[in-house]
């Protein structure tokens, strides 16, 4: 049996060939190499969850993949990671949902005024050069300035008075910061994704609603708009977890894993270490709760996260 | 309803150092609802003179006026204009109601319940009512087009522009659009520019056509005048099917001199010449005769291929029987269906002397023609 | 019923084509406000000016603006304006707790204080090894895993699943899976090479060994990503190269090395800057290992050493000159690469 017939359709031939007389040693081989690709990807997910349910001695007693055994079994660490986090959790979500929301709709209109109307392309081409090497910026290189800038320039602690009297933190001005960096630093890879989108619509689509009288704004509000479903649902599934998942503007910005505004993956990442030494346990049950808003996106919208990514 | 002025237009486009010429210094007045057709091979510049006039495409020189108004800066949605595309650009979100609604909704203020009953009334008479809440994807391609078209009219526009609008139907259903779009047009008496690279459609359709090649306007005129009086050898090459003969002549006195054979001219003819001596004649298939008698216009021919079309027949003759067939120069001629001629036949073939066009080769420029009354004529009898 | 149409617009056309900077204006291009009370001859000379600028720039220009100019504005400032202040700050003194750097006095003294420190030069080395090793490993890895999943074969959806989960992950998190695996008791990595004779290993403590043991753990997390990415190149080759070479008598092996491989370029050449930026952004994985801002001895890199030195040892100037080094380490893969993708007219 050939491969390169195989090849030939892609999936379509996938039913076809999966018949008993067509599996051979090199088909199986095949199959075992990917089933050990997937374990290598998933053992340490899978030693991780397993060992978030162990208790002390059955960490040391009991191999690291391995299930904790009924006397092996706690809840405890997740109870313990669960109440450590839980406000980090309210925290993250209160600046990654609308900063998710704000930069995919912004990308979305970036990248209709760069890719729909007609203006000279190498003028298009130089503003695009810029956008797209702004997803390739280090962020190391703006953070001083960041922190200069929120702390020193624009001090929206000072400004937001009227609403710490209302007795929330004043911390919190740190969460609306986040969200206007994670907007600002999100705009480069929001347009371009929105704009391979666009680049893809009928141009014939858009001169006849031109000619229909239609300005630029009343196309993109009542052509491209609501045409741009599928790749809103690519780019929130996408920022939502680069956002959620940074830790770096969080750790400037908010800077102390102690403040009430503090995001979920600062206080991880100092979770379980104390001078007793780490607590593996609770390491992993933290581990696994805070990655639990973007493995429940990844779960339900794998196929938006992997076209996303590969964009 | 408006007239359409263009004067000398051109197009051009920056391919890296490189200035591309798309439409080149094009001048050409369209009446008040008058039906033009704009034909010409591909890449000849038509569809981008069209989108200018559109909007598209910005005007690289020249001015194009609408009603007498200058409409070079004015962007698309402020010249009233309707477009039909090619892949008909419906909007795929919408129900064919609000595809034609758009347009309305767009550009004016009318209340949604008259822009509704406009709507109705404009399917009805396209006979799309009953599809009216459907969505583009839903419909064959013959009811897209009509939702183009609906879409066009009920905007009721200064000035409809076709972009080959039925060159995605089959050949049954383009031939009876072809005659529902001329109906259509006629009713509604707006100015329309109609963009097509098919010669039947642009001699059936048009009251005038504009033939273009290389950007270049090369004649527009009459469908009739076009055929019959063509400016240039470029325009008698492009329609008919199958194509003008053509044979390089050089005037010798009063005879024109081919490879293959002697033509004498009588002085009327002459004259037109003036003191071009190196010339293309050309003559219309049809208007070649098979005889019986021999003369000054009579060739002896040797009948190489016969292609019986049904009515016609096409017949493809050599003036040299012992030439080789794949590189002698052919006579092309139709004739009547029922005349039976067959491969390898020797036959008289007739060059009426009052058909034939005389070109300059070096210009391609048309110095005779045939008259338009004698054609007139042969067709009454 | 043609009449009804006539009539309905000549009413309605004096309130449309009539009036055509009316129309304009309301397409809401330049200050909207202004429209309605500016005097005529200032609409004139707006009108002209817009025109002159459309007809430079493109018909749209002006009237598109209002989509991109202001999303871009704040972007640069905070991107190019960031660099630019960030630049001009690694060139002052500034540290410790003053409010702001001092900018009368402008020197290159952090430049050459970072050439000196052996930190610095042990950071980029590290810094240098990382992307290189990261980068291949990670590619080689990803086009292994896509061709075999490009094979036609069952629970292809599972599997890239499957594969590409860890990149859904924070690199805090993934940073606690992987302390785990390189525990020295209890640790999956020990255990594993344990069962051949070998070990157990200070994978974290060992300074020879914690950066690869880093490298590794970043291509676990970041293979899934090359594959799909060579995954989405690879079916865009037409089948019949693959059956064109089966029928010149290529081995499979030789089909792919000889036919397939080379025309991955553009995909090998997008992944490989992907990768590139990740492996620069590292420093959340390493900050996570060590829940702190020095990494594991050994595996210092300049995204950790810059971030260290400001926000540790509030070193703002000496960070911000790490920083500007990092930045040109970013420019240096990505220029190019965007004048590549300028030429193939990708952009």
């Amino acid at each position: 049996m050939s491969d390169g017939e195989l090849r030939t359709d892609g999936g379509a031939t996938t039913d076809v060939r999966w018949n008993l007389e067509g599996v051979t040693i090199e088909d199986a081989a095949l199959y075992i190499v990917l089933l050990l690709a997937a374990a290598f990807y998933l053992v340490p997910i899978e030693s991780g969850l397993v060992t978030s349910f162990k208790t002390g001695t059955a960490i040391v007693e009991t191999a690291p993949f391995a299930p904790p055994g009924a006397s092996g079994l706690t809840f405890e660490k997740w109870g313990s990671a669960i109440d450590a986090l839980l406000r980090g959790m309210g925290n993250s979500l209160l600046y990654a949902v609308p900063a998710t929301v704000i930069s995919a709709f912004v990308g979305s209109i970036t990248a209709y005024g760069l890719t729909i109307p007609t203006w000279k392309k190498s003028y298009k081409a130089v503003v695009l050069m810029l956008i797209i090497a702004g997803i390739f910026i280090p962020y190391q290189a703006v953070l001083v300035p960041l922190t200069q800038f929120w702390s020193q320039w624009v001090q929206l602690g000072e400004a937001l008075s009227f609403v710490w009297a209302l007795g929330i933190p004043n911390d919190y001005a740190g969460i609306i910061e986040l969200v206007i960096t994670h907007v600002a630093y999100g705009i480069p890879i929001c347009t371009l994704l929105f704009r391979t989108y666009y680049k893809t619509m009928s141009e014939e689509m858009i001169e006849s609603a031109r000619l229909d009288g239609a300005t630029l704004r009343r196309v993109y509000r009542r052509i491209v708009l609501p045409l741009s479903g599928p790749m809103f649902a690519v780019v929130l599934i996408y920022q939502f977890t680069q956002i959620w998942n940074d830790l770096l503007f969080t750790l400037v910005i908010v800077s102390t894993e102690s403040s009430p505004a503090a995001p979920v993956v600062l206080i991880l990442a100092g979770l379980g270490t104390s001078l007793e030494g780490q607590d593996f346990a609770l390491r992993m049950a933290g581990a696994f709760f805070a990655a639990l808003p973007t493995l429940a996106v990844y779960i339900l919208f794998g196929e938006e996260f992997a076209e996303g990514v590969a964009a | 309803m408006a007239t359409l002025e263009l004067d000398s237009i051109t197009k051009t486009f920056q391919d890296g150092d490189e200035e591309i010429v798309a439409v080149d210094d094009v001048s050409m007045s369209i009446d008040d609802g008058e039906f033009l057709v704009v034909v010409g091979p591909s890449g000849c510049g038509k569809s981008t003179t069209l989108r200018m006039i559109a909007g598209l495409e910005t005007i690289t020189a020249g001015t194009l006026s609408i009603d007498d108004r200058v409409v070079n800066d004015v962007k698309s949605q402020n010249r009233n204009i309707a477009m039909v595309f090619q892949s008909y650009a419906l909007y795929p979100h919408m129900s064919v109601r609000q595809n034609m609604s758009f347009g309305l909704e767009e550009s004016t203020d009318l209340p949604d319940d008259e822009i509704n009953q406009m709507v109705s009334e404009t399917g009805e008479m396209l006979g799309i009512s009953e599809l009216l809440d459907r969505k583009p994807t839903d419909l064959s391609g013959g009811q897209q087009q009509r939702v183009a078209l609906g879409r066009a009219i009920v905007r009721d526009p200064e000035v409809f522009l076709m972009d080959e609008p039925l060159s995605n139907l089959d050949a049954k259903l383009r031939a009876e659009m072809r005659t529902e779009l001329q109906r259509l047009q006629n009713n509604l008496g707006v100015t329309t520019v109609y963009v097509t690279h098919d010669q039947t459609e642009a001699m059936t359709m048009g009251d005038r056509i504009a033939i273009l090649d290389a950007g270049e306007l090369q004649q527009v005129a009459t469908p009739l005048e076009c055929y019959h009086e063509p400016a240039n050898q470029f325009v008698a090459s492009f329609l008919g099917e199958p194509s003008m003969n053509f044979f390089d002549v050089t005037l010798e006195g009063d005879r024109l001199v081919a490879d293959v054979f002697e033509y004498p001219i009588d002085e009327d003819v002459r004259s037109d010449l003036g003191d071009v001596t190196d010339l293309v004649l050309g003559i219309r298939p049809e208007a070649v005769e098979l005889v019986d008698e021999a003369g000054d216009h009579e060739f002896e021919t040797t009948v190489d291929v016969v292609e019986p079309m049904g009515d016609e027949n096409t017949v493809y003759l050599h003036f040299d029987p012992d030439a080789d067939p794949e590189h002698a120069e052919a006579l092309v001629a139709t004739i009547d269906g029922f005349n039976r001629v067959s491969e390898g036949n020797t036959v008289t073939a007739r060059i009426p002397e009052d058909a034939v066009h005389l070109f300059d080769r070096a210009t391609g420029e048309a110095l005779h023609n045939r008259s338009m009354e004698d054609a007139a004529e042969q067709i009454d009898l | 019923m043609l009449d009804f149409y006539r009539r309905l617009y000549r009413t309605i056309r004096p309130s449309l084509g009539d009036d055509e900077d009316a129309v304009r204006t309301d397409g809401g291009v330049v200050n909207d406000g202004a429209a309605g009370s500016a005097p005529e001859p200032d609409r004139d000379f707006r009108t002209r000016v817009e025109a002159a600028l459309d007809r430079h720039f493109g018909s749209d220009f002006i009237e598109s603006s209002i989509f991109w100019l202001p999303p871009f504005l704040l972007m640069g400032l905070f991107v190019y304006g960031a660099v630019i202040w960030n630049l001009l700050i690694s060139l002052t003194d500034y540290q410790r707790f003053e409010n702001a750097p001092d900018y009368s006095n402008l020197d290159l003294e952090m430049y050459t204080r970072a050439l000196a420190d052996s930190g610095f030069v042990d950071a980029a080395i590290n810094t240098l090894i990382l992307l290189v090793a990261f980068t291949a490993g990670t590619l080689v890895v990803g086009l292994l895993l896509a061709i075999l999943i490009d094979r036609g074969i069952r629970f292809e959806n599972t599997f890239r699943t499957i594969y590409l989960l860890p990149m859904s992950l924070s690199f805090v998190v993934t940073a606690q899976f992987w302390l785990w695996i390189y525990n020295y008791n209890n640790g999956i990595a020990n255990s594993v090479i344990g069962t051949v004779g070998l070990g157990p290993v200070s994978w974290l403590g060992n300074q020879n060994i914690v950066l690869y043991a880093v490298i590794f753990a970043l291509m676990w997390q970041f293979s899934g990503y090359a594959m799909v990415v060579y995954l989405a190149g690879l079916r865009a080759i037409p089948s019949e190269h693959y059956e064109a070479a089966k029928v010149d008598g290529a081995s499979t092996l030789k089909m792919y090395w000889r036919v397939i491989i080379p025309q991955l370029k553009g995909a090998t050449i997008s992944a490989a800057v992907v990768l590139m930026v990740f492996g620069m952004k590292a420093f959340d994985f390493l900050y996570s290992l060590s829940g702190g801002y020095r990494p594991p001895n050994g595996a210092d890199i300049l995204a950790t050493k810059m971030v260290r030195e400001a926000y540790a040892n509030l070193n703002w100037a000496y960070g911000s000159a790490i920083a500007i080094v990092l930045f040109a380490m970013a420019l240096g893969v990505i220029g190019p690469y965007l004048v590549y993708e300028y030429r193939r007219d990708n952009l």
